[in-house]
């Protein structure tokens, strides 16, 4: 259970499908580390589906037997998949990441040091415009202060962080207008690892913010 | 009409035995009404229809997978119907993801929780609990689901202040969780 589960508003945007890719992979990661969030999402779900069993059909749904005929012609060349195994066929560099983050972790992708201070694993969600990276900060190493536009959201995978709203553990969701600025730190023990998820772009706002800003707009750090 | 027994009896039957029988009843009762709740959103009726079809064909696919001690069919397809209409929307205006993906972000991870209760939960419990919310907090629960529309977006359609949408979202659901809750006690 964290400390700081994910606002319910943003779990409806989550369950409603409203989000985009990488905010709602912000979310999955963290409803599958919190199960309370879990089951706020299972309810969500269910409503979804009262929602659907609810629409009176003879008026707006009705559809045509011949679109079942082509339904029904069509299964020959879908098969039934048989049941998937249970999680656990991750992969062991990566034996931190939650399910939902398995498909977009690809072989042959490695931590890349940024600014001597923290490492990256940018991942690429086609069509989103969010930034979304993966970061790992040593033990009291702090990310550069910084802020942006729009929101921020962070989800803790391994590790923990503290900030001036708090201290962060495992599965805690974190989301923010990004035009506070704020300094993380990585916590005593294994490094921090989180999801972070932003829209562009980063303003580093520390002394060295008006050099390295050009190449954070032009996605080179 | 189709009781949830009924329903997880037919996708049993397709996970087992590749029923066609059990595909062609689950699709007349499902299929209308995922077009009709696609239509919801502005979608027009064929292309509706389209996502509707889609979303029946991968209960075929996906259909042993279904596990009715973890959730009511409806529930299930719901998020399934969902990620078609995320996918219809990508098609239309972003570079196409594979849906597998998608079903692996939703898919819940923990095998262990026991929702046997929550799966047990009727939709006609649900429409009832629906029914107790006011009007301003199932507004937005229903922008939200028909419209999939944030609830950042919502407040701007609205003209409302944002914490007002939030307070609106939280005493929504506040009011199910307590409901579920005494109903599981």
């Amino acid at each position: 259970m964290s400390r700081h589960p994910a606002p319910d508003e943003f779990l409806l945007d989550y369950a409603a499908g409203a989000l985009p890719d990488g905010p709602a992979l912000a979310v999955a990661l963290h409803v599958a580390l919190d199960p309370r969030s879990q089951r706020t999402v299972d309810r969500l779900n269910a409503v979804g589906g009262a929602l659907i069993e609810r629409e009176p059909v003879p008026e707006v749904g009705a559809i045509d037997d011949a679109v079942l005929e082509r339904a029904l012609a069509r299964l020959d060349e879908v098969p039934v998949e048989p049941r998937p195994a249970a999680p656990g066929g991750r992969k062991p560099v990566f034996d931190w990441a939650p399910a939902p983050l398995v498909p977009h972790l690809r072989p042959g992708m490695d931590w890349r040091r940024v600014m001597g201070k923290f490492d990256e694993i940018r991942l690429d969600l086609p069509g989103d415009f969010h930034r979304v990276s993966l970061l790992r900060l040593e033990s009291g190493r702090g990310l550069p202060e910084h802020k942006h536009a729009g929101y921020e959201y962070t989800v803790v995978l391994q590790g923990g962080y503290t900030d001036e709203t708090g201290n962060y553990g495992v599965g805690d969701f974190a989301v923010g207008p990004g035009d506070q600025r704020h300094e993380p730190i990585a916590d005593p023990g294994e490094p921090c690892i989180a999801l972070i998820v932003v829209e562009n772009p980063i303003v580093l706002t520390g002394p060295w913010g008006r050099w390295l800003n050009p190449l954070v707009s032009r996605g080179l750090i | 009409m189709l009781s949830a027994d009924e329903a997880a009896d037919l996708i049993e039957a397709i996970a087992t035995r590749q029923d066609r029988a059990a595909f062609s009843r689950l699709f007349q009762h499902f299929a209308p009404r995922v077009k009709a709740f696609i239509m919801r959103s502005g979608a027009d009726p064929e292309a509706a229809q389209e996502v509707a079809q889609e979303a029946l064909i991968m209960v075929w696919r996906k259909a042993a997978s279904f596990d009715r001690k973890k959730a009511s069919p409806s529930t299930w397809l719901y998020t399934i119907a969902r990620n078609k209409r995320i996918d219809h929307l990508r098609r239309n205006n972003r570079p196409a993801i594979d849906t597998d993906d998608w079903l692996t972000v939703f898919a819940p991870e923990d095998e262990d929780a026991d929702k046997s209760v929550l799966a047990g939960q009727t939709y006609t419990r649900l429409k009832e609990l629906l029914g107790g919310l006011s009007a301003d907090q199932m507004l937005v629960i229903e922008k939200a689901f028909f419209e999939d529309k944030t609830h950042t977006a919502i407040a701007e359609e609205l003209k409302l202040p944002l914490g007002t949408v939030k307070s609106r979202i939280r005493l929504a659901l506040a009011r199910l969780r307590e409901a579920l809750e005494k109903d599981e006690s």
